[in-house]
């Protein structure tokens, strides 16, 4: 029981062995290809790898777990069944089984038992019998009388013979030597009478002898020796006993065993087991004394022999019945019945013998006698019972059993040998077969088990592989993007390194085209030159924009800013070169746009300047505008609005416009974020519908050859959405009337609640102003005639000069030209402009009229504009003019315009504009009005008119477009330079070739300056300012030439007076800042590095407070601040900018005290500029410092400046 | 040689430093910051740069010698170098700072190396070219003339 659970265990451990190495060898494996993968990952990849080899193990250690715990259950189940069912049947068996053994030996120990009764019952009765004859024929005397007495026993003995079919004989031996005996040989199945010749024998013999003298009586040897003696055998009938054949001699003793005295010696009955010479089975034979009546001597022996024949018979019954073998032994160990038929005697010289057991012919009685004496020998147990269950005799095993007859005189020994097999055989092999079902199907499930579990624990590791994979590719994509970051990082790391030398030759190109001795040849090749460059500017710029954008550089602003006005300059600015494009550049915002908004100015700009341009390159006539519109927020999550509207026509879309505003408006209170819509129309090549998802990616144009006609990268728009979807909007092109592509967007931005109220605006209905608008452009007319009637103010309309002088003579002299009414009806067919509107304004003589006139009607090609002036003079008194000049409107003309006191503002017209040109108006005539005085009024409002002009110019444009921004002085306040700019501007302007030379490279400047709207980066600053000083020191050497030099004087000592503490670790740009600084004026201590300028601050307080200088005491709040200015370099030892900037606030915090630090920093990158201002640096300087940006800077932060 | 030749040998001279890219638009803002008040400005600060960056070549030499290369250190070192090269508009030993500081970041020791022999051999170049323009100045201020400025 417990060997097949062993060799289960191992068995199981002999299979889970395999597994567990294989799972050894993938493991490793699997570790390889992940070091092989990730070789400079290790330590990246450590966790992982120990965490998934780990899981390995553990799941290999369950999986084997589970397994050796399934196989000990199934090894159990199985071993308890078998034994169950085995041995309760074995056992029961085992029982039944002895009983039978014992039956098996009981019934031929009867048998015999029977035997040896019924010989002793026969011999008992011959010898009663024989007392009685013998009594009868009491001492016969006369040989008669004896033999009538033989005959008489002969008689008797002969119907006890016949009656016993049994027996083998019977004898009588008398004591004077006569022998009579019957005889059955049972082979040849004759009957004979035996008996002694008479004649020898005396009658005579004495009778009374005594009985222990008759015992010497008894002459053996008469009988046995004596060969004298004559026997005859005579057949009988076996049934009827009559004489069958004559009588023959035969040898004494040579047939049967005649039992004499010395078979009872003692006279009692004796028993022994004989041999005949006739029967091949031994004989039983009992012997007893026939006593004389006076019981005092034996008179004759009678022996009775009774073969064992029949209990042979039965033993073979019992065992062709039952299988196996029976046999009897005596105690010494001789055969006396077997169940075979082999021989149980021997056949020896001296005849018949009997045999031993362990003689015997029968291989199995043979082998089982030889067990049974080896195993016991001599020492049988008391009582001779032996059982043994499991003897092996040969190649067989059986049950031997043997039991003891103790019988006085014959001891016997009764054996039975069964084979093992006949009972227990079947349930043995029917134990043996459910053992080999139970083992091959509890191996089936294990099996089965072992691959569920393995397929489990496959699952459970598949997966982790997967997790592990999982990680590696996600670690991949991050160092995949990491490097495209990296990539992108160069690029904006080297914005500066590439931007400089760029302005650099831009810079030395605009010098050298102010050089007079260039041949015109030079000239040219020169100016294209430039133009070369402020393309490769241009296209600089974009790439550094998406790279920034891309490697998440770009941060937009927060601040303030009036949207309307950037836009309105930004036309101002394309204006131009839509003017020379023959184009129309108008700018159409819905009045309800928030006047303030709060976001990046300078990339919204940057977003409208990108669509613009590009809108221009394509568009060879016709217009662009820029409409916008301001759409609550709520709106904004059906999305299907943008869908929607796009598809309803322009015209609708307009009166739509309104519509929104007003309905949204209220909304707009609650939230102050605001949706603003734009759209950028133009009348261009448009674009194809299946690019126009395509055009907004890097690098790409709606149409290839159209880089060969129209240049360009194609990343502007490409910034364009990047740039609108960071201010959470959305663009898109959307399908359009006509010719042309739409462009659609939105963006979101804060606005400050307060600027959500609605403009104030004057109500010009109630001046009855008439607008005589008489521009070239159809669309910009026509948009704004429509806004003026909206507001209230009259609009008429006129596109050409003859136009122009029509509607003003049917205004003025409305019944001169009552006959012409109909000409001029039909003339202005084409204008938004009826009749009897006419008619009606007419009536209104009282009514202001402002003409707008654009510059472009009149003829300036020849003298005849002159003449056209003089005509419109003819209508000054009534009517205002307001002239939209050109870029290049020629100064004789402007000179002219503003000596008669007109209105100038510079094309484009735009609301903003109108209103001020109304607001002029309508102010001048109240101010007019009471004094009737013409002189003086014209007088003031020429300068007026010329500072209205001039301001509006300069606010109109935060581009520091050099030209305007030259008149203006508040726009950049912080350059003082650009005050001497605009001195040696204003000087210069009286000098006329200095104005036009001045101009174009202005012109050029604009141009560059279309593409550096985002002024924010301090690069573009330095570079714009570095062009503004290459301006200046132009200017300034005019000016030399002009004999004007007090500004240089001005501005050397613009840091008269400062303390500044500046600390820098690098020797040389220690010393250069150092007398940068000295030459402007400024006290400079310069310190080494951080930790130095925290003590300078620290010691000079303490110094200043004079008292004590202990370094622990609390830093006293001085009134003023020991210096003015700090400028801190950012990188330096011990103590880095930062850190000491962090330090100096730290020790200002509670005091009201803010000393202005300025940082110097050797990187470029907004990025550090926000950390800069973090730790809460003020202002921010790259290195190499520049003079002008840093003494602005300066002036700035120490508030010289007002 | 008269002060007008010399002058425009040291504008020809200059302008070839500028063509090779050896000195740019800074070391002519500081040459006009040399002034009365600060007649061998350009010079002093033009020493103190050698000085300087003599002793920071030294330290990089050093400080790549080593068993195990303090990378931070080096790459504060060549800041420092590519802060002062900037101010007196040293622009190739500012470019090959710049190349040097990329290769400190990618903690290269042999690009390093290569650069630290690169870097040698500019300031070399630098200071010789530097010496003999100083050199020329001296002679235009001791015949009395004065330092023509660049335009860049």
């Amino acid at each position: 029981m417990g060997t097949p659970l062993l060799w289960k265990v191992f068995g199981i451990s002999g299979l889970a062995r395999p597994r567990r190495n294989r799972a050894g060898s993938t493991s490793p494996g699997g570790r390889n290809r992940i070091l092989r993968g990730d070789v400079e990952e290790e330590d990246q990849f450590q966790y992982a790898k120990t965490h998934c080899l780990s899981s390995y193990y553990s799941v290999f250690v369950a999986r084997l777990a589970i397994m050796v715990m399934l196989a000990i259950l199934i090894g159990l189940l199985t071993i308890l069944t078998w034994h169950f069912t085995r041995s309760y049947t074995a056992k029961s068996l085992e029982g039944l089984a002895y009983g039978l053994r014992y039956e098996l030996l009981q019934r031929p120990i009867l048998r015999m038992w029977n035997i040896l009764n019924s010989t002793v019952e026969i011999t008992t009765a011959q010898v009663k019998l024989s007392e009685y004859v013998i009594r009868r024929y009491n001492k016969p005397v006369t040989q008669a009388e004896q033999v009538e007495l033989y005959e008489m026993m002969k008689a008797v003995t002969w119907a006890l013979f016949a009656s016993h079919k049994a027996l083998n004989a019977i004898t009588i031996n008398y004591r004077n030597g006569f022998v009579q005996a019957f005889h059955r040989d049972h082979r040849s199945n004759n009957t004979y009478y035996i008996y002694s010749d008479l004649s020898n024998y005396s009658i005579s013999s004495n009778p009374n002898t005594e009985p222990l003298s008759s015992l010497e009586g008894w002459n053996d040897q008469t009988i046995r020796g004596n060969l004298s003696a004559v026997w005859y055998r005579e057949p009988l009938d076996p049934i009827s006993g009559e004489k069958i054949g004559k009588a023959g001699p035969i040898l004494p003793d040579d047939l049967i065993n005649i039992a004499g005295l010395s078979q009872v010696p003692d006279g009692v009955a004796s028993w022994h087991v004989a041999v005949s010479k006739y029967s091949d089975s031994p004989l039983l034979s009992a012997a007893l004394p026939v006593w004389d009546p006076s019981n005092k001597s034996i008179v004759a022996v009678v022996g009775v022999t009774t073969a064992l024949y029949s209990v042979g018979q039965l033993m073979k019954e019992l065992v062709e019945f039952h299988s196996g073998h029976i046999y009897l032994t005596s105690q010494p160990g001789y055969l006396l019945a077997t169940s075979t038929n082999t021989p149980l005697l021997i056949n020896t010289t001296k005849g018949p013998k009997l045999m031993m057991a362990a003689d015997s012919q029968d291989s199995v009685i043979r082998s089982g006698a030889e067990w049974l004496h080896q195993t016991y020998g001599d020492n049988y147990p008391p009582s001779h019972e032996v059982h043994v269950e499991n003897a092996r005799l040969g190649n067989q095993h059986y049950y031997i059993d043997s039991f003891f007859l103790n019988l006085k005189r014959l001891p016997m020994v009764g054996v039975t040998i069964i084979p093992r097999k006949y009972i227990l055989g079947k349930v043995e092999e029917r134990a043996f077969k459910t053992l080999i079902i139970l083992i091959s199907a509890s191996l089936c499930i294990l099996v089965i088990g072992c691959l569920c579990i393995l397929i489990l624990t496959n699952g459970v590791s598949k997966e982790m592989k997967l997790r592990a994979e999982l990680i590696s590719h996600l670690d991949a994509r991050r160092r995949a993007e990491a490097s495209s970051n990296y990539k992108s990082q160069f690029l904006a790391n080297m914005s500066h390194e590439l931007r400089t030398p760029m302005a650099a030759v831009i810079g030395l190109l605009d010098i050298l085209l102010c050089d007079d001795c260039l041949t015109n040849e030079q000239y040219a090749t020169v100016t294209q030159i430039r133009k070369c460059s402020t393309a490769l500017l241009r296209l600089l710029n974009n790439i550094l924009d998406i790279s920034k954008v891309e490697s998440g550089k770009l941060v937009l602003e927060e601040a303030e800013f009036d949207l309307r006005r950037e836009l309105e300059g930004l036309i101002d600015m394309f204006s131009v070169q839509c003017i020379n494009h023959n184009v129309e550049a108008i700018l159409d915002l819905s009045d309800d746009m928030p006047k303030l908004v709060r976001g990046d100015s300078a990339r919204v700009v940057q977003i409208f300047a990108n669509l613009i341009s590009n809108s221009i390159k394509f568009t060879t006539s016709g217009h662009i505008i820029l409409r916008g519109w301001c759409e609550n927020l709520n709106s904004l999550n059906d999305d299907a609005k943008f869908s929607v509207e796009h598809k309803k026509s322009l015209r609708a879309l307009k009166a739509k416009l309104k519509q929104h505003g007003r309905s949204t408006k209220k909304a707009l209170k609650k939230d102050d974020r605001v949706i603003l819509w734009f759209e950028v129309d133009d009348t261009g090549c448009g674009i194809d519908p299946s690019k126009w998802e395509s055009v907004f990616e890097s690098f790409e144009q709606a149409d290839p050859s159209t880089t060969r006609l129209h240049g360009g990268t194609g990343l502007g728009l490409c910034i364009v959405r990047t740039l609108v979807n960071k201010m959470g909007g959305e663009i898109k092109v959307v399908k359009k009337n006509g010719l042309g592509t739409l462009m659609k967007l939105y963006l979101v931005l804060n606005t400050p609640t307060d600027s959500l109220e609605p403009l104030h605006r004057e109500d010009f209905a109630q001046h009855g102003i008439l607008v005589l608008l008489a521009l070239h452009g159809s669309m910009g007319r026509y948009i704004m005639s429509r806004w003026l009637t909206e507001n209230g103010v009259s609009a008429l309309e006129a596109s050409d000069w003859n136009g122009l002088t029509q509607t003003l003579r049917e205004l003025f002299y409305p019944r001169s030209s009552d006959g012409h009414t109909n000409s001029f009806g039909l003339h202005h067919s084409s204008d938004v402009f009826r009749v009897d509107e006419a008619q009606n304004l007419r009536d209104h003589e009282s009514r202001t009229l402002i003409i707008v006139i654009d510059i472009a009607l009149l003829d300036l090609s020849t003298e005849i504009w002159k003449e056209q002036l003089n005509f419109l003079d003819s209508y000054n008194p009534r009517a205002k003019f307001a002239w939209m000049l050109n870029h290049d409107t020629s100064n004789s003309v402007k000179v002219e315009l503003r000596r008669k006191g007109h209105v100038m503002v510079s094309k484009p017209l735009y609301k903003a504009k109108m209103v001020n040109i109304l607001d002029t108006v309508i102010k001048e005539r109240i101010s007019s009005s009471p004094l009737r005085n013409k002189s003086t009024k014209e007088g003031d409002s020429h300068d007026c008119l010329e500072l209205e002009n001039i301001h509006f110019e300069g606010v109109s444009s935060d581009e520091s477009d050099a030209m305007e921004t030259a008149n203006n002085a508040d726009s950049r306040s912080e350059f003082p330079v650009e005050v001497n700019n605009q001195m040696c501007y204003r000087k210069n302007c009286q000098v006329n070739e200095f104005s036009c030379q001045t101009r174009q490279t202005l012109d050029q400047l604009a141009d560059l300056e279309d593409f550096n709207h985002a002024d924010e980066d301090p690069e573009r600053r330095d570079l714009k300012t570095q062009e503004e000083k290459k301006l200046t020191s132009r200017c300034l050497g005019e000016q030399g030439n002009l004999g004007s030099g007090n500004s240089t004087a001005n501005r050397d000592k613009s840091l008269e007076g400062l303390r500044i503490l500046l600390a820098e670790d690098t020797p040389v740009l220690q010393r250069v800042a150092t007398i940068m600084l000295e030459k402007l004026g400024a006290k400079v201590i310069a310190v080494g590095d951080g930790l130095q300028a925290v003590n300078a601050l620290n010691c000079m307080k303490l110094a200043d407070s004079g008292d004590d200088n202990r370094i622990s005491e609390p830093i006293r709040i001085e009134n003023s601040p020991p210096y003015d200015l700090i400028l801190m370099d950012c990188q330096m030892p011990k103590m880095d900018g930062y850190e000491a900037t962090k330090e100096i606030r730290k020790s200002e915090a509670g005091t009201e005290l803010h000393i202005p630090i300025v940082a110097l920093t050797a990187h470029a990158m907004s990025s550090d500029e926000a950390r800069c201002l973090e730790v809460g640096m003020d202002a921010y300087l790259t290195k190499p410092i520049d003079y002008k940006l840093m003494v602005s800077t300066i002036l700035f932060l120490t508030k010289r400046l007002d | 040689m008269d002060v007008g030749q010399m002058q425009k040998r040291l504008l020809d001279y200059m302008n070839s430093l500028l063509k090779e890219g050896i000195l740019d638009s800074q070391f002519a803002q500081l040459q006009q910051l040399q002034d009365e008040s600060n007649p061998d400005f350009v010079a002093e600060v033009v020493n103190l740069f050698f000085t300087d960056s003599e002793n920071l070549i030294n330290d990089l030499s050093n400080a790549l010698g080593q068993q195990n290369v303090d990378f931070k250190k080096v790459d504060s070192c060549v800041h420092q170098l590519k802060g002062s090269s900037a101010s007196i508009g040293a622009q190739r030993l500012k470019n090959t700072c710049i190349s040097f500081r990329k290769f400190c970041d990618e903690q290269n020791l042999q690009a390093c190396l290569m650069c630290l022999q690169e870097m040698q051999q500019e300031y070399l170049l630098l200071r010789s070219k530097l010496d003999v323009l100083l050199q020329v100045e001296k002679q235009i201020v001791a015949a009395g003339g004065s330092i023509p400025i660049m335009e860049f």
